[in-house]
């Protein structure tokens, strides 16, 4: 029962890890293909039909992370790392080398699945061009053509830099954004590492979107590295 | 020389003695020349020639002028009409006198200004040669030691004094021990006394150079603190004028800066060996958690996958859940036990930021709910956004450990709550998660936060873990200078787990 189109390509030395993962895919649905070495995964990412990447990042030849740079030397195949190293600095490295989603091993299934069906569901709204600029989480409305924002249908009021942070969360929903990138996109590049100002800003939004900021229901903190709004 | 080591009285005796001897020697001249018929105008040249030679002989222009005068009144005296006498028949002499005086004194005093700058010449030539040699010397020194018992070596050899250098550590405090040439000529360490007195006379120093009891101390000035003293015996330290002052400033100069060298270059070296020791530390802690994870991933991830594959009535279903559950109490275990050995590293470095509160709060309640699935957390924070400075990933981890003990202790439908409050008066955040279980025994009470305590209770079986969760978390937060107590609820059945933090870093001395 193939119910999805993408062709997955899973990346893994760990035997047991891989043939866990590639079960899950075939119960999901997903057409996959396995390797376990950044060659082998190279090498199959170059012959096309390639629609999305699980890769671990500790590979026998040589470094997850040389993948993602070459991979994205040329394409844009959207990356799902999934790692045993739980640093932060490399989740964040890894991230904004161009990494689309970092998970940390061990994990769940369920997990797994839910943030590939994100990034599929990016995929196809990339593909199909989306024009939609009405865009719907919960309880919380964004008119992307209008610059508003409507929580349970009442309007609530922004300001420019809340609206734009808001605005890149919707644009990126379910995926993990570094603090640089935030910055880089709500600030601008030579704005630098100013992390407190993003965390007030933050504050602030929270204040207005969330009904308990402690317990986030639309933005949920990814300590160390950066933010990431909620799919499901 | 004798001359050298008479007094200065006796020296003046000593010069006046020289002076009648030199002015008689040439009366007698005069009186052989006077006596084979030379005219006087010879007699006149012996004197002024006496009067040079003097002069050459012996410091001092004063001096040179009282022989000039001396050597005019011996000619008077001696060679003038009447004769033994002083008194001047012919005024004519009155001219001769003058001119004699005059010229004997221009004479001598030009002799003594010529060897005076020859002097000064001479010390000069020496003391750039002392400092040469002590600079070259120092450039060499590879240790504090090594220069110690240079620059005694070179003072001592230059101001022939019993002079000492006493080296102070890098916190500033004098070492125990100075060093001192003897009179063998070998270098001794003497104790010092009064360690702290010393410390506390150079540090509040006003001139620049302190007068003890038996020595004058000097300081060394490095860049950044005091690098140790150099002692002349009080004797010798008062005798020194200002060319040898110049000098043992200069000579002190280049010992303060060979020793600032040192001092840097010991520094770099010192940080450099920990900076690898951090990195081995960072590659071991990170390779062992690498390695920990994988197999656990599988387990997890498998187990998982059959739990997927076998219904909930299949005797085989509860057998591959306990595997899973195993498997997710092992991966607490070993997060935790990271920790740990961050923390009991003996030194433990904190990556302490200022972290919103509602973040961490919220991001320990979101993982979790991830692994406590069905089980809700009522969250309670300030409306008011606030910071503290703390390693988020460790607070975490404390957050985390303390809603799993909470819920391992809670059924299901019971209420678990995590809350934070200001204490604005003692600058501190308090953080509290409250269960509604059975609480602890009283018994148990004041062991929990003990290392592997895991409880006497019948009920408490070696898997439950809690003591070393517990202790984990007594351990981080007494590394942010905060406290954690741990109570039964007075309102109601269950404990209550309370952890503050400073709402600002403390200076630690």
């Amino acid at each position: 029962m193939i119910n999805y189109d993408e062709n997955i390509l899973v990346v893994e030395d760990d035997v047991q890890i891989s043939r866990f993962i590639c079960y899950a895919l075939k119960q999901e649905g997903f057409r996959y293909q396995a390797v376990d070495s950044a060659q082998g995964a190279l090498e199959m990412i170059v012959l096309g039909h390639i629609d999305l990447i699980l890769l671990d990042l500790g590979l026998p030849d040589f470094d997850g992370m040389e993948v993602i740079e070459k991979v994205r030397e040329w394409s844009d195949i959207p990356i799902l790392v999934i790692s045993a190293r739980d640093q932060d600095k490399e989740k964040a490295a890894a991230l904004d080398i161009g990494a689309d989603d970092f998970l940390t091993k061990p994990f769940s299934t369920t997990e797994l699945m839910a943030r590939i069906r994100v990034a599929i569901r990016h995929l196809r709204k990339n593909i199909g061009n989306d024009t939609n600029t009405i865009l719907i989480k919960d309880d919380l409305k964004i008119d992307l053509s209008k610059r508003l924002v409507y929580l349970r249908e009442v309007e609530v009021h922004m300001t420019p830099m809340e609206y734009s942070l808001l605005a890149l969360f919707f644009k990126n929903i379910g995926k993990v954004l570094t603090t640089r990138y935030i910055i880089q996109k709500v600030w601008g590049v030579e704005y630098g590492d100013d992390t407190q100002a993003l965390r007030t800003l933050m504050a602030g939004l929270r204040r207005k979107i969330e009904s308990n900021p402690a317990k986030p229901q639309y933005i949920v903190t990814e300590i160390g590295v950066g933010y990431r709004m909620k799919d499901i | 020389m004798i001359y050298k080591y008479l007094t200065d009285k006796r020296k003046i005796g000593f010069k006046l003695l020289l002076m009648s001897l030199f002015i008689l020697l040439a009366s007698v001249v005069g009186i052989v020349f006077k006596k084979m018929g030379f005219p006087e105008t010879n007699i006149v040249i012996v004197y002024l020639l006496t009067v040079l030679v003097y002069a050459r002989l012996v410091d001092g222009i004063a001096i040179g002028i009282v022989a000039s005068i001396l050597a005019t009144l011996a000619f008077n005296y001696f060679f003038t009409v009447p004769y033994l006498s002083l008194s001047v028949l012919d005024s004519s002499y009155v001219i001769t006198f003058v001119i004699m005086t005059v010229t004997s004194i221009i004479t001598s005093t030009m002799t003594s200004l010529v060897k005076k700058s020859e002097l000064i010449a001479r010390e000069k030539e020496a003391e750039s040669n002392t400092l040469f040699k002590l600079t070259n010397q120092l450039t060499d020194a590879y240790d504090i030691e090594v220069i110690a018992s240079i620059v005694v070596d070179a003072l001592t050899d230059r101001f022939s004094t019993n002079a000492a250098i006493l080296c102070f550590d890098e916190d500033g405090t004098p070492e125990n021990a100075y060093v001192q040439r003897n009179k063998a000529g070998d270098q001794v360490c003497r104790n010092v006394k009064e360690k702290k007195e010393i410390k506390r006379k150079i540090e509040n120093l006003h001139e620049s150079y302190y007068e003890g009891d038996e020595f004058h101390d000097w300081p060394i000035y490095g860049r950044e603190s005091i690098l140790g003293i150099v002692r002349i015996p009080l004797e010798e330290a008062q005798k020194m004028d200002e060319i040898q002052n110049r000098l043992l400033h200069s000579m002190i100069e280049s010992t303060a800066l060979a020793m600032d060298r040192i001092r840097v270059s010991n520094q770099r070296i010192r940080e450099r060996e920990e900076a690898i020791q951090e990195r081995y530390r960072g590659t071991l802690l990170r390779s062992i958690s690498h390695d920990l994870r994988t197999p656990l991933a599988g387990i997890m991830g498998t187990s998982e996958m059959l739990l997927d594959m076998t219904e909930a009535i299949d005797q085989r279903y509860i057998l591959i859940d306990n595997i899973y559950n195993d498997a997710k109490w092992l991966h607490a275990l070993v997060e935790n036990i990271l920790c740990l050995t961050r923390l009991q590293e003996g030194k433990l470095v904190l990556k302490k930021q200022l972290e919103v509160v509602e973040e961490i709060v919220g991001s320990a309640v979101e993982r979790f709910l991830l692994r406590a699935k069905g089980r809700e957390v009522i969250v309670e924070v300030p409306e008011e956004a606030f910071s503290v400075p703390m390693d988020a990933k460790l607070i975490e981890q404390v957050l985390l450990n303390l809603l799993d003990n909470a819920h391992k202790f809670t059924s299901i439908d019971s209420e678990i709550s995590i809350a934070v409050g200001i204490l604005k008066t003692s600058r501190i955040a308090l953080f509290t998660v409250k269960d509604s279980g059975s609480g602890i025994s009283t018994l148990d009470l004041p062991h929990v936060l003990d290392q592997f305590y895991t409880g006497k209770n019948e009920n408490s079986s070696s898997k439950s873990g809690m003591g070393l969760g517990l202790s984990i978390c007594d351990a981080i937060i007494r590394a942010h200078d905060g406290t954690i107590t741990i109570e039964n609820r007075k309102d109601s059945n269950g404990l209550e787990v309370t952890f503050s933090l400073p709402l600002e870093e403390q200076i630690n001395d």
